[in-house]
Protein backbone atom coordinates (compact mmCIF):
# COMPACT_ATOMS: atom_id res chain seq x y z
CA UNK A 1 0.00 0.00 0.00
CA UNK A 2 2.69 2.49 1.13
CA UNK A 3 4.90 1.38 -1.73
CA UNK A 4 2.10 2.01 -4.21
CA UNK A 5 1.44 5.46 -2.75
CA UNK A 6 5.14 6.32 -3.02
CA UNK A 7 5.20 5.13 -6.63
CA UNK A 8 2.08 7.07 -7.52
CA UNK A 9 3.40 10.12 -5.68
CA UNK A 10 6.58 9.99 -7.74
CA UNK A 11 4.55 9.63 -10.93
CA UNK A 12 2.32 12.57 -9.96
CA UNK A 13 5.32 14.80 -9.35
CA UNK A 14 7.02 13.70 -12.58
CA UNK A 15 3.85 14.39 -14.58
CA UNK A 16 3.41 17.75 -12.83
CA UNK A 17 6.98 18.73 -13.70
CA UNK A 18 6.62 17.75 -17.36
CA UNK A 19 3.24 19.50 -17.60
CA UNK A 20 4.67 22.64 -16.05
CA UNK A 21 7.61 22.65 -18.46
CA UNK A 22 5.25 22.24 -21.39
CA UNK A 23 2.80 24.87 -20.15
CA UNK A 24 5.36 27.64 -19.77
CA UNK A 25 6.10 27.36 -23.50
CA UNK A 26 2.44 27.44 -24.58
CA UNK A 27 1.18 30.93 -25.41
CA UNK A 28 -2.47 29.91 -25.08
CA UNK A 29 -1.81 28.78 -21.52
CA UNK A 30 0.25 31.88 -20.77
CA UNK A 31 -2.65 34.01 -21.96
CA UNK A 32 -5.12 32.02 -19.84
CA UNK A 33 -3.17 32.02 -16.59
CA UNK A 34 -1.33 35.32 -16.83
CA UNK A 35 -2.46 37.82 -19.47
CA UNK A 36 -6.23 37.44 -19.19
CA UNK A 37 -6.33 37.68 -15.35
CA UNK A 38 -4.08 40.75 -15.58
CA UNK A 39 -6.37 42.40 -18.13
CA UNK A 40 -9.39 41.56 -15.96
CA UNK A 41 -7.56 43.02 -12.96
CA UNK A 42 -6.82 46.24 -14.86
CA UNK A 43 -10.45 46.53 -15.90
CA UNK A 44 -11.78 45.75 -12.42
CA UNK A 45 -9.37 48.18 -10.74
CA UNK A 46 -10.52 50.98 -13.05
CA UNK A 47 -14.16 50.04 -12.57
CA UNK A 48 -14.12 49.41 -8.82
CA UNK A 49 -11.19 51.58 -7.73
CA UNK A 50 -13.42 54.29 -6.27
CA UNK A 51 -15.08 51.93 -3.82
CA UNK A 52 -12.14 52.32 -1.47
CA UNK A 53 -11.43 50.07 1.51
CA UNK A 54 -10.07 46.67 0.64
CA UNK A 55 -11.30 46.68 -2.93
CA UNK A 56 -7.81 46.43 -4.46
CA UNK A 57 -7.06 43.27 -2.45
CA UNK A 58 -10.51 41.95 -3.39
CA UNK A 59 -9.71 42.52 -7.09
CA UNK A 60 -6.25 40.95 -6.78
CA UNK A 61 -7.68 37.77 -5.29
CA UNK A 62 -10.74 37.74 -7.56
CA UNK A 63 -8.85 38.28 -10.82
CA UNK A 64 -6.31 35.65 -9.75
CA UNK A 65 -9.17 33.23 -9.23
CA UNK A 66 -10.45 33.91 -12.74
CA UNK A 67 -7.05 32.63 -13.91
CA UNK A 68 -7.45 29.54 -11.73
CA UNK A 69 -10.88 28.73 -13.13
CA UNK A 70 -10.01 29.48 -16.77
CA UNK A 71 -6.91 27.34 -16.47
CA UNK A 72 -8.94 24.51 -14.93
CA UNK A 73 -11.61 24.77 -17.62
CA UNK A 74 -9.46 25.12 -20.71
CA UNK A 75 -6.19 23.42 -19.73
CA UNK A 76 -7.08 20.77 -17.13
CA UNK A 77 -10.43 20.17 -18.83
CA UNK A 78 -8.53 19.22 -21.98
CA UNK A 79 -5.83 17.23 -20.18
CA UNK A 80 -7.16 13.87 -21.44
CA UNK A 81 -8.37 15.15 -24.80
CA UNK A 82 -4.89 16.47 -25.56
CA UNK A 83 -3.54 12.92 -25.19
CA UNK A 84 -6.35 11.58 -27.35
CA UNK A 85 -5.59 14.06 -30.11
CA UNK A 86 -1.88 13.28 -30.05
CA UNK A 87 -2.54 9.53 -30.04
CA UNK A 88 -0.93 8.85 -26.67
CA UNK A 89 -4.08 8.15 -24.65
CA UNK A 90 -4.12 4.41 -25.33
CA UNK A 91 -0.51 4.16 -24.16
CA UNK A 92 -1.27 6.10 -21.00
CA UNK A 93 -4.24 3.86 -20.28
CA UNK A 94 -1.98 0.84 -20.75
CA UNK A 95 0.78 1.83 -18.30
CA UNK A 96 0.66 0.48 -14.71
CA UNK A 97 0.23 3.96 -13.19
CA UNK A 98 -3.50 4.74 -12.90
CA UNK A 99 -4.76 7.35 -15.35
CA UNK A 100 -6.25 9.27 -12.38
CA UNK A 101 -2.75 9.74 -10.96
CA UNK A 102 -1.48 11.06 -14.28
CA UNK A 103 -4.35 13.50 -14.66
CA UNK A 104 -3.95 14.49 -11.00
CA UNK A 105 -0.33 15.41 -11.72
CA UNK A 106 -1.37 17.46 -14.73
CA UNK A 107 -4.04 19.29 -12.73
CA UNK A 108 -1.58 19.90 -9.91
CA UNK A 109 0.76 21.69 -12.33
CA UNK A 110 -2.10 23.62 -13.98
CA UNK A 111 -3.63 24.81 -10.71
CA UNK A 112 -0.41 25.72 -8.92
CA UNK A 113 0.99 27.62 -11.89
CA UNK A 114 -2.31 29.54 -12.09
CA UNK A 115 -1.46 31.04 -8.72
CA UNK A 116 1.04 33.11 -10.69
CA UNK A 117 -1.93 35.15 -11.90
CA UNK A 118 -2.69 36.20 -8.33
CA UNK A 119 0.91 37.26 -7.75
CA UNK A 120 0.96 39.18 -11.05
CA UNK A 121 -2.28 40.98 -10.13
CA UNK A 122 -0.78 41.77 -6.71
CA UNK A 123 2.26 43.38 -8.35
CA UNK A 124 0.08 45.21 -10.86
CA UNK A 125 -2.20 46.71 -8.21
CA UNK A 126 0.72 47.62 -5.96
CA UNK A 127 3.33 48.86 -8.41
CA UNK A 128 1.32 50.24 -11.34
CA UNK A 129 -1.89 51.38 -9.64
CA UNK A 130 -0.17 52.37 -6.40
CA UNK A 131 -2.56 50.61 -4.02
CA UNK A 132 -1.25 49.72 -0.61
CA UNK A 133 -1.83 46.00 -0.24
CA UNK A 134 -1.48 43.64 2.66
CA UNK A 135 -2.93 40.23 3.42
CA UNK A 136 -4.77 40.66 6.70
CA UNK A 137 -4.62 37.04 7.89
CA UNK A 138 -1.57 35.54 6.14
CA UNK A 139 -1.59 32.15 7.86
CA UNK A 140 -5.31 31.58 7.27
CA UNK A 141 -4.89 32.86 3.72
CA UNK A 142 -2.08 30.38 3.04
CA UNK A 143 -4.09 27.45 4.43
CA UNK A 144 -7.11 28.62 2.38
CA UNK A 145 -4.89 28.59 -0.68
CA UNK A 146 -3.90 24.95 0.01
CA UNK A 147 -7.54 23.92 0.42
CA UNK A 148 -8.37 25.81 -2.78
CA UNK A 149 -5.68 24.01 -4.77
CA UNK A 150 -7.02 20.61 -3.65
CA UNK A 151 -10.63 21.68 -4.32
CA UNK A 152 -9.78 22.91 -7.81
CA UNK A 153 -7.83 19.72 -8.61
CA UNK A 154 -10.79 17.57 -7.55
CA UNK A 155 -13.11 19.69 -9.70
CA UNK A 156 -10.71 19.31 -12.64
CA UNK A 157 -10.70 15.52 -12.20
CA UNK A 158 -14.43 15.56 -12.91
CA UNK A 159 -14.35 17.95 -15.83
CA UNK A 160 -11.68 16.13 -17.86
CA UNK A 161 -13.42 12.72 -18.16
CA UNK A 162 -16.80 14.40 -18.75
CA UNK A 163 -15.31 16.33 -21.67
CA UNK A 164 -13.74 13.14 -23.06
CA UNK A 165 -16.88 11.03 -22.87
CA UNK A 166 -19.32 13.80 -23.86
CA UNK A 167 -17.93 15.91 -26.71
CA UNK A 168 -21.32 17.68 -26.86
CA UNK A 169 -20.71 19.05 -23.35
CA UNK A 170 -17.28 20.30 -24.34
CA UNK A 171 -18.81 22.42 -27.09
CA UNK A 172 -20.14 24.60 -24.27
CA UNK A 173 -16.64 25.05 -22.80
CA UNK A 174 -16.35 28.69 -23.90
CA UNK A 175 -19.74 29.49 -22.42
CA UNK A 176 -18.76 28.06 -19.01
CA UNK A 177 -16.05 30.59 -18.21
CA UNK A 178 -17.97 33.70 -17.14
CA UNK A 179 -20.85 31.92 -15.33
CA UNK A 180 -18.43 30.44 -12.78
CA UNK A 181 -16.79 33.87 -12.35
CA UNK A 182 -20.25 35.16 -11.44
CA UNK A 183 -21.60 32.26 -9.39
CA UNK A 184 -18.38 32.01 -7.37
CA UNK A 185 -18.32 35.69 -6.49
CA UNK A 186 -14.77 36.22 -7.76
CA UNK A 187 -15.19 39.95 -8.44
CA UNK A 188 -18.57 40.90 -6.99
CA UNK A 189 -20.73 39.46 -4.20
CA UNK A 190 -23.20 36.76 -5.25
CA UNK A 191 -25.87 38.77 -3.39
CA UNK A 192 -26.11 40.89 -6.56
CA UNK A 193 -27.34 37.87 -8.51
CA UNK A 194 -30.96 36.64 -8.45
CA UNK A 195 -31.72 34.63 -5.29
CA UNK A 196 -32.37 31.37 -7.17
CA UNK A 197 -28.71 31.17 -8.20
CA UNK A 198 -27.40 31.05 -4.61
CA UNK A 199 -27.82 27.26 -4.15
CA UNK A 200 -25.86 26.78 -7.39
CA UNK A 201 -23.02 28.83 -5.91
CA UNK A 202 -23.02 26.68 -2.78
CA UNK A 203 -22.40 23.58 -4.93
CA UNK A 204 -19.25 25.01 -6.46
CA UNK A 205 -15.86 24.53 -4.77
CA UNK A 206 -14.60 27.76 -6.46
CA UNK A 207 -17.27 29.68 -4.52
CA UNK A 208 -15.99 28.38 -1.15
CA UNK A 209 -12.41 28.96 -2.26
CA UNK A 210 -13.18 32.56 -3.26
CA UNK A 211 -15.09 33.18 -0.05
CA UNK A 212 -12.22 31.88 2.10
CA UNK A 213 -9.53 33.76 0.16
CA UNK A 214 -11.49 37.03 0.08
CA UNK A 215 -12.27 36.75 3.80
CA UNK A 216 -8.69 36.03 4.86
CA UNK A 217 -7.02 38.50 2.50
CA UNK A 218 -9.22 41.47 3.43
CA UNK A 219 -9.78 40.37 7.03
CA UNK A 220 -13.51 40.68 6.44
CA UNK A 221 -14.43 37.21 7.67
CA UNK A 222 -14.54 35.58 11.07
CA UNK A 223 -12.67 32.37 11.94
CA UNK A 224 -15.89 30.27 11.98
CA UNK A 225 -16.70 31.51 8.48
CA UNK A 226 -13.24 30.56 7.23
CA UNK A 227 -13.51 27.15 8.91
CA UNK A 228 -16.88 26.64 7.24
CA UNK A 229 -15.30 27.37 3.86
CA UNK A 230 -12.46 24.94 4.52
CA UNK A 231 -14.95 22.30 5.62
CA UNK A 232 -17.06 22.76 2.51
CA UNK A 233 -14.00 22.59 0.26
CA UNK A 234 -12.92 19.39 2.02
CA UNK A 235 -16.36 17.81 1.69
CA UNK A 236 -16.70 18.77 -1.97
CA UNK A 237 -13.16 17.58 -2.69
CA UNK A 238 -13.94 14.16 -1.20
CA UNK A 239 -17.24 13.93 -3.10
CA UNK A 240 -15.61 15.00 -6.35
CA UNK A 241 -12.67 12.61 -5.89
CA UNK A 242 -15.20 9.80 -5.40
CA UNK A 243 -17.26 10.80 -8.46
CA UNK A 244 -14.14 11.23 -10.57
CA UNK A 245 -12.91 7.72 -9.65
CA UNK A 246 -16.25 6.36 -10.98
CA UNK A 247 -15.95 8.46 -14.12
CA UNK A 248 -12.40 7.26 -14.75
CA UNK A 249 -13.53 3.62 -14.31
CA UNK A 250 -16.29 4.21 -16.85
CA UNK A 251 -13.81 5.78 -19.22
CA UNK A 252 -11.42 2.84 -18.87
CA UNK A 253 -14.25 0.45 -19.67
CA UNK A 254 -14.76 2.36 -22.88
CA UNK A 255 -11.03 2.08 -23.52
CA UNK A 256 -10.50 -1.59 -22.71
CA UNK A 257 -13.85 -3.24 -23.39
CA UNK A 258 -15.52 -1.16 -26.07
CA UNK A 259 -12.25 0.10 -27.63
CA UNK A 260 -14.02 3.39 -28.34
CA UNK A 261 -11.80 5.68 -26.33
CA UNK A 262 -10.23 7.50 -29.25
CA UNK A 263 -13.55 8.16 -30.95
CA UNK A 264 -15.29 11.51 -30.70
CA UNK B 1 -15.38 46.82 -67.98
CA UNK B 2 -18.86 45.65 -66.99
CA UNK B 3 -17.89 42.05 -67.64
CA UNK B 4 -14.84 42.43 -65.42
CA UNK B 5 -16.98 43.86 -62.67
CA UNK B 6 -19.43 40.97 -62.96
CA UNK B 7 -16.59 38.45 -62.80
CA UNK B 8 -15.21 40.17 -59.71
CA UNK B 9 -18.62 40.22 -58.06
CA UNK B 10 -19.00 36.50 -58.80
CA UNK B 11 -15.56 35.85 -57.28
CA UNK B 12 -16.54 37.93 -54.28
CA UNK B 13 -19.78 36.03 -53.73
CA UNK B 14 -18.44 32.54 -54.44
CA UNK B 15 -15.32 33.22 -52.38
CA UNK B 16 -17.53 34.44 -49.56
CA UNK B 17 -19.87 31.49 -49.61
CA UNK B 18 -17.42 28.68 -50.33
CA UNK B 19 -14.76 29.87 -47.89
CA UNK B 20 -17.39 30.13 -45.15
CA UNK B 21 -18.76 26.65 -45.90
CA UNK B 22 -15.27 25.19 -46.24
CA UNK B 23 -13.66 26.73 -43.19
CA UNK B 24 -16.55 26.68 -40.76
CA UNK B 25 -17.88 23.18 -41.47
CA UNK B 26 -17.19 22.37 -37.81
CA UNK B 27 -19.67 25.05 -36.68
CA UNK B 28 -22.60 22.82 -35.74
CA UNK B 29 -25.81 24.23 -34.24
CA UNK B 30 -24.74 23.40 -30.68
CA UNK B 31 -21.31 24.97 -31.20
CA UNK B 32 -22.99 28.05 -32.64
CA UNK B 33 -25.43 28.15 -29.73
CA UNK B 34 -22.58 27.93 -27.23
CA UNK B 35 -20.19 30.40 -28.83
CA UNK B 36 -22.55 32.91 -30.41
CA UNK B 37 -25.58 32.91 -28.09
CA UNK B 38 -24.58 31.67 -24.62
CA UNK B 39 -21.00 32.98 -24.39
CA UNK B 40 -22.11 36.54 -25.29
CA UNK B 41 -24.92 36.28 -22.75
CA UNK B 42 -22.45 35.19 -20.08
CA UNK B 43 -20.06 38.02 -20.99
CA UNK B 44 -22.83 40.64 -20.94
CA UNK B 45 -24.13 39.40 -17.58
CA UNK B 46 -20.67 39.27 -15.99
CA UNK B 47 -19.61 42.77 -16.97
CA UNK B 48 -23.05 44.25 -16.31
CA UNK B 49 -23.11 42.84 -12.78
CA UNK B 50 -19.51 43.98 -12.25
CA UNK B 51 -20.53 47.43 -13.50
CA UNK B 52 -23.59 47.48 -11.26
CA UNK B 53 -21.37 46.56 -8.31
CA UNK B 54 -19.12 49.49 -9.24
CA UNK B 55 -21.66 52.19 -10.01
CA UNK B 56 -25.13 50.97 -9.02
CA UNK B 57 -28.06 49.23 -10.69
CA UNK B 58 -29.21 52.43 -12.44
CA UNK B 59 -26.23 52.27 -14.79
CA UNK B 60 -26.88 48.73 -16.04
CA UNK B 61 -27.78 49.88 -19.56
CA UNK B 62 -24.31 51.46 -19.97
CA UNK B 63 -22.70 48.04 -19.60
CA UNK B 64 -25.39 46.10 -21.47
CA UNK B 65 -25.06 48.29 -24.57
CA UNK B 66 -21.25 48.42 -24.40
CA UNK B 67 -20.88 44.66 -24.15
CA UNK B 68 -23.66 43.84 -26.62
CA UNK B 69 -21.98 45.99 -29.30
CA UNK B 70 -18.56 44.65 -28.33
CA UNK B 71 -19.88 41.15 -29.15
CA UNK B 72 -19.39 42.10 -32.81
CA UNK B 73 -15.69 41.46 -32.13
CA UNK B 74 -16.40 37.72 -31.74
CA UNK B 75 -17.24 37.48 -35.44
CA UNK B 76 -15.20 40.49 -36.52
CA UNK B 77 -11.93 39.46 -34.90
CA UNK B 78 -12.06 35.68 -34.36
CA UNK B 79 -14.27 34.79 -37.34
CA UNK B 80 -12.49 36.93 -39.90
CA UNK B 81 -9.06 35.90 -38.62
CA UNK B 82 -9.95 32.24 -38.92
CA UNK B 83 -11.31 32.92 -42.39
CA UNK B 84 -8.04 34.48 -43.60
CA UNK B 85 -5.74 32.12 -41.70
CA UNK B 86 -7.87 29.09 -42.59
CA UNK B 87 -6.39 28.95 -46.08
CA UNK B 88 -2.96 28.56 -44.58
CA UNK B 89 -3.99 25.95 -41.99
CA UNK B 90 -5.90 23.94 -44.61
CA UNK B 91 -3.10 24.11 -47.16
CA UNK B 92 -5.17 25.95 -49.78
CA UNK B 93 -3.13 29.17 -49.71
CA UNK B 94 -0.86 28.15 -52.64
CA UNK B 95 -3.93 27.56 -54.83
CA UNK B 96 -5.40 30.88 -53.77
CA UNK B 97 -2.20 32.71 -54.66
CA UNK B 98 -2.06 30.79 -57.92
CA UNK B 99 -5.38 32.10 -59.21
CA UNK B 100 -5.65 35.21 -61.37
CA UNK B 101 -8.66 36.34 -59.27
CA UNK B 102 -8.85 39.91 -58.06
CA UNK B 103 -7.17 39.88 -54.65
CA UNK B 104 -9.23 42.70 -53.19
CA UNK B 105 -12.54 40.94 -53.85
CA UNK B 106 -11.13 37.66 -52.57
CA UNK B 107 -9.82 39.35 -49.45
CA UNK B 108 -12.92 41.35 -48.58
CA UNK B 109 -15.14 38.37 -49.38
CA UNK B 110 -13.59 36.51 -46.44
CA UNK B 111 -15.15 39.05 -44.05
CA UNK B 112 -18.64 39.35 -45.56
CA UNK B 113 -20.40 36.44 -43.79
CA UNK B 114 -18.84 37.48 -40.49
CA UNK B 115 -20.28 40.98 -40.84
CA UNK B 116 -23.76 39.44 -41.17
CA UNK B 117 -23.05 37.03 -38.32
CA UNK B 118 -21.58 39.79 -36.16
CA UNK B 119 -24.66 41.97 -36.66
CA UNK B 120 -26.85 39.07 -35.62
CA UNK B 121 -24.67 38.64 -32.53
CA UNK B 122 -25.13 42.28 -31.50
CA UNK B 123 -28.90 42.03 -32.02
CA UNK B 124 -29.01 38.89 -29.86
CA UNK B 125 -26.91 40.70 -27.22
CA UNK B 126 -29.29 43.65 -27.15
CA UNK B 127 -32.26 41.27 -26.98
CA UNK B 128 -30.69 39.61 -23.94
CA UNK B 129 -30.40 43.09 -22.46
CA UNK B 130 -34.08 43.83 -23.12
CA UNK B 131 -35.26 40.44 -21.81
CA UNK B 132 -33.04 40.07 -18.74
CA UNK B 133 -31.63 43.46 -17.79
CA UNK B 134 -34.47 45.91 -18.52
CA UNK B 135 -32.77 47.60 -21.43
CA UNK B 136 -35.23 50.19 -22.74
CA UNK B 137 -35.34 50.68 -26.52
CA UNK B 138 -38.56 52.73 -26.58
CA UNK B 139 -36.73 56.00 -27.38
CA UNK B 140 -34.49 54.42 -29.99
CA UNK B 141 -34.37 55.20 -33.68
CA UNK B 142 -34.15 51.53 -34.66
CA UNK B 143 -33.04 51.98 -38.32
CA UNK B 144 -30.27 54.28 -37.10
CA UNK B 145 -29.28 51.69 -34.50
CA UNK B 146 -29.22 49.03 -37.25
CA UNK B 147 -26.91 51.28 -39.30
CA UNK B 148 -24.67 51.73 -36.25
CA UNK B 149 -24.50 47.97 -35.75
CA UNK B 150 -23.66 47.46 -39.43
CA UNK B 151 -20.89 50.07 -39.45
CA UNK B 152 -19.43 48.88 -36.15
CA UNK B 153 -19.36 45.29 -37.33
CA UNK B 154 -17.70 46.33 -40.61
CA UNK B 155 -15.17 48.32 -38.60
CA UNK B 156 -14.43 45.35 -36.34
CA UNK B 157 -14.08 43.10 -39.37
CA UNK B 158 -11.56 45.57 -40.79
CA UNK B 159 -9.42 44.94 -37.76
CA UNK B 160 -10.10 41.20 -38.14
CA UNK B 161 -8.72 41.34 -41.70
CA UNK B 162 -5.51 42.86 -40.38
CA UNK B 163 -5.31 40.27 -37.58
CA UNK B 164 -5.93 37.52 -40.12
CA UNK B 165 -2.94 38.69 -42.14
CA UNK B 166 -0.84 38.77 -38.99
CA UNK B 167 -1.98 35.15 -38.66
CA UNK B 168 -0.26 34.46 -41.97
CA UNK B 169 3.11 35.50 -40.58
CA UNK B 170 2.89 34.08 -37.06
CA UNK B 171 1.94 30.77 -35.49
CA UNK B 172 0.38 32.38 -32.44
CA UNK B 173 -2.49 34.31 -33.90
CA UNK B 174 -4.97 33.16 -31.20
CA UNK B 175 -2.74 34.70 -28.55
CA UNK B 176 -2.86 38.00 -30.46
CA UNK B 177 -6.62 37.68 -31.03
CA UNK B 178 -7.40 36.94 -27.39
CA UNK B 179 -5.29 39.88 -26.27
CA UNK B 180 -6.92 42.23 -28.80
CA UNK B 181 -10.41 41.06 -27.77
CA UNK B 182 -9.75 41.87 -24.11
CA UNK B 183 -8.00 45.15 -24.95
CA UNK B 184 -11.13 46.16 -26.83
CA UNK B 185 -13.19 45.31 -23.74
CA UNK B 186 -11.02 47.68 -21.71
CA UNK B 187 -10.25 50.56 -24.06
CA UNK B 188 -13.26 50.83 -26.38
CA UNK B 189 -15.46 52.30 -23.67
CA UNK B 190 -17.53 49.11 -23.44
CA UNK B 191 -17.01 48.90 -19.67
CA UNK B 192 -14.97 51.91 -18.62
CA UNK B 193 -16.08 55.45 -19.55
CA UNK B 194 -13.33 56.95 -21.71
CA UNK B 195 -12.95 59.97 -19.42
CA UNK B 196 -11.82 57.62 -16.65
CA UNK B 197 -8.88 56.36 -18.69
CA UNK B 198 -5.45 58.03 -18.51
CA UNK B 199 -4.84 60.51 -21.36
CA UNK B 200 -2.57 58.16 -23.32
CA UNK B 201 -5.20 55.41 -23.37
CA UNK B 202 -7.92 57.89 -24.35
CA UNK B 203 -5.88 58.65 -27.47
CA UNK B 204 -5.36 54.93 -28.08
CA UNK B 205 -9.13 54.40 -27.77
CA UNK B 206 -9.76 56.82 -30.62
CA UNK B 207 -7.74 54.59 -32.91
CA UNK B 208 -9.72 51.45 -32.11
CA UNK B 209 -12.79 50.07 -33.79
CA UNK B 210 -15.90 49.93 -31.56
CA UNK B 211 -15.12 53.11 -29.58
CA UNK B 212 -17.33 55.40 -31.68
CA UNK B 213 -19.81 52.64 -32.50
CA UNK B 214 -20.49 51.97 -28.83
CA UNK B 215 -20.82 55.70 -28.11
CA UNK B 216 -23.21 56.03 -31.04
CA UNK B 217 -25.34 53.07 -29.90
CA UNK B 218 -25.56 54.49 -26.38
CA UNK B 219 -26.60 57.91 -27.73
CA UNK B 220 -29.24 56.43 -30.06
CA UNK B 221 -30.73 54.24 -27.34
CA UNK B 222 -30.89 57.32 -25.09
CA UNK B 223 -32.98 59.04 -27.78
CA UNK B 224 -30.48 60.89 -29.98
CA UNK B 225 -31.06 61.27 -33.70
CA UNK B 226 -29.06 59.82 -36.58
CA UNK B 227 -27.82 63.30 -37.52
CA UNK B 228 -26.26 63.81 -34.11
CA UNK B 229 -24.32 60.53 -34.23
CA UNK B 230 -23.37 60.78 -37.92
CA UNK B 231 -19.83 62.09 -37.17
CA UNK B 232 -19.27 59.16 -34.82
CA UNK B 233 -20.42 56.70 -37.46
CA UNK B 234 -18.24 58.24 -40.15
CA UNK B 235 -15.28 58.08 -37.78
CA UNK B 236 -16.02 54.44 -36.95
CA UNK B 237 -16.21 53.56 -40.64
CA UNK B 238 -12.94 55.39 -41.35
CA UNK B 239 -11.14 53.51 -38.56
CA UNK B 240 -12.44 50.17 -39.84
CA UNK B 241 -11.47 50.95 -43.45
CA UNK B 242 -7.99 51.99 -42.33
CA UNK B 243 -7.49 48.63 -40.58
CA UNK B 244 -8.94 46.75 -43.55
CA UNK B 245 -6.66 48.53 -46.02
CA UNK B 246 -3.65 47.92 -43.78
CA UNK B 247 -4.66 44.24 -43.76
CA UNK B 248 -4.95 44.17 -47.54
CA UNK B 249 -1.53 45.78 -47.91
CA UNK B 250 -0.07 43.14 -45.56
CA UNK B 251 -1.84 40.39 -47.50
CA UNK B 252 -0.28 41.57 -50.78
CA UNK B 253 3.12 41.98 -49.14
CA UNK B 254 2.89 38.44 -47.74
CA UNK B 255 1.96 37.07 -51.18
CA UNK B 256 4.85 38.88 -52.85
CA UNK B 257 7.39 37.78 -50.23
CA UNK B 258 6.09 34.21 -50.17
CA UNK B 259 6.40 33.97 -53.96
CA UNK B 260 9.87 35.53 -53.96
CA UNK B 261 11.28 33.36 -51.20
CA UNK B 262 9.15 30.22 -51.59
CA UNK B 263 8.21 30.58 -47.93
CA UNK B 264 4.47 30.11 -48.28
CA UNK B 265 4.16 27.22 -45.85
CA UNK B 266 7.25 27.78 -43.76
CA UNK B 267 6.55 31.05 -41.92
Amino acid sequence: MMRNLRTYGRAILAVAEMTFRHNVMDLFIIFTVLIQPLLIAIMALWMLGDKGGDIAMFVVVGSGMTGLWSSLLFVSGNSINVERRSGTLETLVGVPTPLEAIVFGKNLADVTQSLVSMMASYLLAGLIFGFSLSIQQPLLFFVSLLFSVVAFISFGLIIAPIFVMNPAVQQFQNAMEFPIYMLSGFLFPIALLPGWTTPLSYLLPPYWAARALHATSTGGGSLPEVLLCWGMMLVFSLIYFFISSRLFKLMLVKARTDATLDME
Amino acid sequence: MLRKLLVNLRIFWQGTLLSYIGMFHWLRPTTYLASKILMPLAQILFFTFLGMYATGRDNASFYVIGNAVQISAVSGIYGVTMSIGGDRWNGTLPYLFGTPANRFFLFVGRAFMHVIDGMLGVVVGLMWGVLLLNLNLSQTDLPALALTILITTISCSGMGLLMGCIGLITTNVMFVNNSVYFLLLIFSGANIPLDRLPALFRILAQGLPLTRGIASARALIAGSSLESVAPLLLGELAVGLAYGLAGFWLFRWFETKAKQKGSLETV
